[in-house]
């Protein structure tokens, strides 16, 4: 499944290496990360030496080489949102998923990631969850945002099990 | 046939081929000029800034790397002034505060004046020079190594971080690599950092002749281009 999608990206690009970076977007777009497979295809396909491929990688923030969890808590840390106290969210996300910025959670559910700016600076502080963004948050709100994802995915887990 | 054109370097008028950059000029006419990421045969980055020299254009200066500069008819350069050799013992310092375990880097800084260091040391193995990469990639079109990641975390790494089938194992990497001369009394323990003070004979050269080439032993470590030309 995962390299006939690979294929399906790759097909019209071959030995264009000019189209590396159009390449990783879409994958980082249809996969959430850049496999380490992906890229020695990449490399061979477009004829780009494998540790460009990894430079550029490594390079951009918008790729990731880890898998990041089912909900991303992004959360602005920006001017305007640092003012209006950023650094209380974050504290609040780590401390409720017990995982830093970052990482992912053990069940694959959530990650947190540290942003510079989302761009909506009026709105702030801003946490997104998913690119939702959830304006004027407080460490309470994220709190109950965080909790209702997990009872969803709990009721989710529930559904399932009680259909098989 | 090579066009010939004319440069000024520290007011010596200058004969030489379209196309060159202008460390390489001046080495050839033994004019001292403090290199460290430039290589002869690899195309040069100006990553470690040492060969900064002062270009003049209409009474204006400008500072830039002369090994990224190629030489163009009517140009004047100052590679010895006041402003220069300031700037110079300053980056000689930082390169030595954030890497002193290498005799090639001490050595560099003892040209260019260094005796005392402001700056905290910071040890690393690295200076970031980029000769490892280029070498790998130009000379031996392997694509074994390269930087890795950008601003503070940029490190040389290894494809994937681990070593690929396609590394040619040459070992050019370590060999053309400053940080592998380690200090003549052996590895600095961190902590205890100080600087070669066995060259004080070559400091004295240093001091005095500044802005000549004169066979000093202190390129010989991280293999100065005028070495390698013969």
């Amino acid at each position: 499944m995962e390299s006939l999608q690979l294929k399906s990206i790759l097909r019209d690009r071959i030995s264009q290496p000019h189209q590396l970076i159009e390449v990783l977007q879409d994958i980082q777009e249809s996969f959430g990360y850049i496999p380490e497979d992906s890229m020695r295809e990449i490399s061979t396909t477009l004829g780009t030496p494998l540790i460009e491929v990894y430079r550029v990688v490594s390079f951009y923030k918008a790729f990731k080489l880890k898998p990041s969890g089912k909900y991303t808590i992004t959360i602005c840390n920006g001017t305007a949102c640092h003012v209006r106290g950023a650094k209380l969210l974050l504290d609040q996300a780590v401390n409720q998923l017990g995982i830093q910025s970052g990482e992912v959670t053990e069940d694959g559910l959530f990650s947190i990631e540290n942003v510079n700016c989302l761009g909506a600076c009026a709105l702030g502080p801003i946490a997104s969850e998913n690119g939702t963004i959830g304006h004027h948050m407080t460490p309470a709100k994220l709190r109950k945002l965080i909790d209702l994802l997990h009872t969803k995915e709990k009721e989710k887990a529930k559904n399932a099990s009680a259909k098989h | 046939m090579l066009h010939y054109i004319t440069i000024n370097i520290d007011g010596a008028d200058i004969k030489t081929p379209k196309g060159v950059s202008v460390l390489d000029t001046a080495i050839e006419y033994g004019i001292c000029i403090p290199h460290l990421c430039h290589v002869p045969g690899l195309s040069d980055i100006g990553a470690c800034r040492l060969c900064i020299v002062e270009q003049i254009t209409n009474s204006h200066s400008k500072i830039t790397a002369s090994c990224t500069l190629s030489v163009q008819d009517g140009m004047v350069i100052r590679s010895n002034t006041d402003k220069v050799r300031k700037l110079r013992h300053n980056i000689a310092e930082l390169l030595i505060a954030k890497a002193p375990n290498s005799r090639a880097i001490q050595d560099i800084a003892v040209r260019c004046g260094v005796k005392r260091v402001r700056y905290p040391f910071r040890n690393e193995n690295c200076v970031l020079c980029g000769r490892c990469v280029r070498a790998c990639s130009e000379l031996w079109h392997a694509n074994a190594l390269g930087f890795i990641g950008r601003g503070k975390e940029r490190h040389v790494e290894r494809p994937l971080n681990i070593r690929q089938e396609f590394c040619k194992n040459c070992g050019y990497c370590i060999q053309l690599c400053p940080m592998t001369i380690t200090p003549c009394d052996g590895p600095i323990k961190p902590g205890k950092e100080y600087l070669c003070g066995n060259c004080e004979s070559q400091l004295i050269i240093a001091e005095e002749t500044s802005e000549k080439c004169v066979w000093c032993e202190l390129g010989k470590g991280f293999n100065c281009a005028r070495y390698s030309q013969c």
